[in-house]
């Protein structure tokens, strides 16, 4: 299309877009993009959600300096150069002007915005083995840079000052931070207004795994800013109104009626959308998919996705979810030895299967070994190379083991079972059952009143695991088969072992 | 010629009958020639900010991540400290004389310690993550990469590349990043740290100093 053909507010635009200041940060945005994000994203699992926490959690970190300072850099530009009064004489109002000079600033944010989202993308796309690029994220950090950019060319255009530029981009940085601080202390039971601050902590492993993550919060979040960006946008269209003399009703009259109108309209919508959002987030809940808002709420995503688990092994076969696949052979080489231990024993487990949080433990008839991705599969946070190491397979067939040994935390014969380890008994067993797979069990020294919590001390624990490994697999095996219900209900003592 | 002299009352200029010292008249008119006394009012929104965070608890009170706000706004006085590099006067104010290097490194060098100075007063009494030595190191190290920058950007666009090092700086402290050149993540009276924020600070004044920031408008 040529120059031309073009309307006068896009060759306003275009000109403005060549002109822009914004492509000069690009390199140092990129850079910061790279270290942070990039880098820090290279290091998640497998998993699009997880990879998605970047956008929202790192790259607004990267932008936010950059889009509210470079939003008042442009915005104070006539003011810097004090030619105010000479484009006041011009036909074209000065919403026209700033709107060009903000679109340009948007264009090149955005762009270079959605070039990191992109490479983001290609670098999970390479990675992951089940589920789709979620577009919420990128719909709120978007939203997020808009209203930062907006933010502060509205500083710009109301202080036109050489120091604007500078403290916009710290007080965006601030914002976030801020933000960030609040959304990490959040809990269920406190305020949940902090679920408007996108950038959070890490979400779990396996979120978006087993069940849908609900728009509700990104929603809100979007909600939030987009009625800040709007509010701010009728300040500026508002804003000259206030810099004409001789009085309120006549600086309207040549303002333009309408023009103050819309402005009035644009700040009131905005205003009321980011009241609403905030109200909003106060009645969040939490749901099995994470924050549920119940206005916005679909009931439809609560409902588990149905998946084909993948499989590895014929007599003991470990499953995990196919979004973790790549973790499939370090997960089945760490439980498959310590299961051959248990086969044949009452309630052994026959197979493992991964499932969501909360449903961990040894159930069901064949009895199955349940374990979560947060718990099992997936706490070293990484890809699947990062499973291969001593530490995770220990962890993971110290799991099972506990499972099988000494059962749910919270099943325990005394009252205040729920924070008791296993009894120096099972951490022998345990411990000795994983000496033989190979594998260096790890527990803490919990005491209490002085004295260990599990009766005995860690070396007393260690000789008898030892006492126990050195036995054959044949009376080791007999051993557990007679006293098995025994030692799960905490009646064998440390001597009692052979 | 624009009506802007008419519809917006310009700054006093200084009066003709000075009775001062002629070199105090040089530094004032050089001082407000740099904008300082904004900056100084810009540094006090700083300070001001930092004593809130610190006070209402905006930010953490312990731990790694408690460094990031006090850095923050370490950053953004240095930046303010760069901004005051612009001469509004371009070329010619270089055919002025020979003093115009000393009243550079004078107002860098005042600048730099009233920042740290204003800052300082912010967090009197407050409880600050890694002391104000952490605080004044940053500010330091910072403000010179400011200085460096500019002589390639000039001195309005010179708060860019301290703003993407505070941003670098965030990821450096969130990786425990124990190299010397990432000043901000390392604890107050780490000497390899001292030393990369003095370095950049003395190469970034010694240069700013003998060449001044870039003149051509940094925005055209």
């Amino acid at each position: 299309m040529s120059a031309v053909a073009l309307s006068r507010p896009a060759r306003v635009l275009r000109i403005e877009i060549r002109r822009s200041v914004v492509p000069w940060s690009v390199p140092l945005i990129l850079a910061l993009f790279f270290f942070d994000s990039y880098r820090t994203a290279a290091g998640f699992p497998p998993n699009w959600t997880v990879h998605a926490s970047a956008i929202t959690n790192n790259l607004a970190w990267d932008f936010a300096p950059f889009a509210a300072g470079l939003g008042a850099w442009v915005a104070s530009r006539e003011g810097r150069r004090n030619t105010g009064d000479l484009l006041a004489t011009t036909a074209r109002p000065a919403w026209a002007r700033q709107a060009a000079a903000l679109g340009a600033t948007l264009f090149w944010l955005l762009l270079t915005f959605l070039a990191a989202v992109a490479a983001l993308y290609i670098q999970v796309a390479l990675q992951a083995t089940w589920g789709g690029p979620p577009l919420w994220p990128v719909v709120v950090g978007a939203v997020q840079v808009v209203t930062l950019a907006v933010l502060g060319f509205t500083a710009g255009a109301l202080f036109p000052g050489r120091f604007t530029a500078p403290l916009a981009a710290i007080g965006a940085f601030l914002l976030v931070f801020i933000g960030f601080h609040a959304a990490l202390n959040l809990t269920p039971d406190s305020s949940t207004n902090a679920l408007l601050s996108p950038a959070t902590g890490l979400p779990l492993e396996d979120v978006g795994v087993f069940y849908h993550v609900a728009p509700d919060v990104a929603i809100a979040q979007v909600m939030f800013m987009g009625g800040i960006t709007v509010a701010l946008l009728g300040v500026l269209v508002v804003a000259p109104v206030f810099r004409v003399r001789g009085g309120l009703s006549g600086a309207v009259g040549r303002a333009g009626r309408p023009l103050c109108a819309a402005g009035v309209v644009l700040l009131a919508a905005g205003v009321a959308a980011s009241w609403t959002a905030f109200a909003l987030t106060g009645t969040a809940k939490l749901g099995v998919s994470g924050w549920d808002i119940p206005a916005l709420h679909d009931a439809a995503s609560d409902q588990p996705i149905p998946y084909t688990p993948d499989c590895a092994g014929t007599a003991f076969p470990v499953c995990v979810h196919p979004a973790f696949s790549g973790d499939l052979p370090a997960a089945a080489a760490a439980l498959q030895p310590v299961a051959a231990e248990l086969k044949g024993l009452p309630g052994a487990p026959v197979r493992a299967e991964e499932v969501p949080a909360a449903g961990e433990g040894v159930s069901g008839t064949p009895p199955v070994y349940h374990y979560d991705g947060n718990n099992g599969i997936a706490p070293f946070l990484g890809s699947p190379a990062g499973a291969d190491n001593a530490r995770w397979r220990a962890g993971f067939q110290q799991e099972l083991l506990t499972e099988f040994i000494a059962g749910p935390p919270n099943a325990g014969p005394r009252p205040d079972a729920s924070v008791l380890p296993p009894t120096a008994a099972q951490q022998a067993v345990i411990t000795a059952l994983m000496t033989v797979a190979g594998s260096q069990a790890q527990f803490g020294e919990d005491m209490t009143n002085g004295h260990p919590t599990a009766g005995a001390t860690p070396a007393q624990i260690d000789a008898a695991a030892q006492r126990f490994a050195s036995l054959s697999t044949a009376a080791r095996h007999a051993w557990l088969a007679a006293h098995l219900p025994a030692l799960r209900v905490g009646e064998i003592t440390l001597a009692q072992l052979p | 010629m624009t009506a802007a002299e008419v519809r917006t009352q310009p700054a006093a200029p200084a009066s003709p009958a000075w009775t001062g010292a002629p070199g105090v008249r040089l530094a004032w008119l050089h001082l407000r020639s740099r904008r300082v006394p904004g900056a100084v009012l810009a540094l006090a929104v700083c300070g001001g900010v930092l004593r809130a965070a610190l006070h209402w608890h905006w930010t953490f009170t312990s731990g790694f991540l408690a460094q990031q706000f006090p850095m923050i706004i370490g950053g953004g006085a240095a930046a303010v400290v760069a901004m005051t590099t612009h001469s509004p006067f371009g070329e010619p104010e270089r055919a002025t004389g020979r003093w115009l290097p000393y009243l550079r490194l004078g107002t860098a060098l005042a600048m730099t310690g009233m920042a740290i100075g204003v800052l300082q007063l912010a967090v009197t009494g407050a409880s600050l993550n890694g002391g104000i030595f952490t605080l004044a190191r940053n500010v330091i190290g910072i403000t010179g990469i400011g200085l460096l920058a500019s002589l390639v950007t000039g001195g309005l666009l010179a708060w860019i590349l301290p703003m993407a090092y505070v941003a670098f700086a965030q990821y450096a402290l969130l990786e425990a990043w124990r190299n010397p050149w990432t000043w901000p993540v390392r604890p107050p009276d780490d000497r390899g740290a001292w030393i990369c924020a003095a370095v950049v600070f003395a190469a970034g004044l010694a240069a700013f100093t003998v060449r001044g920031a870039r003149t051509a408008p940094a925005d055209s």
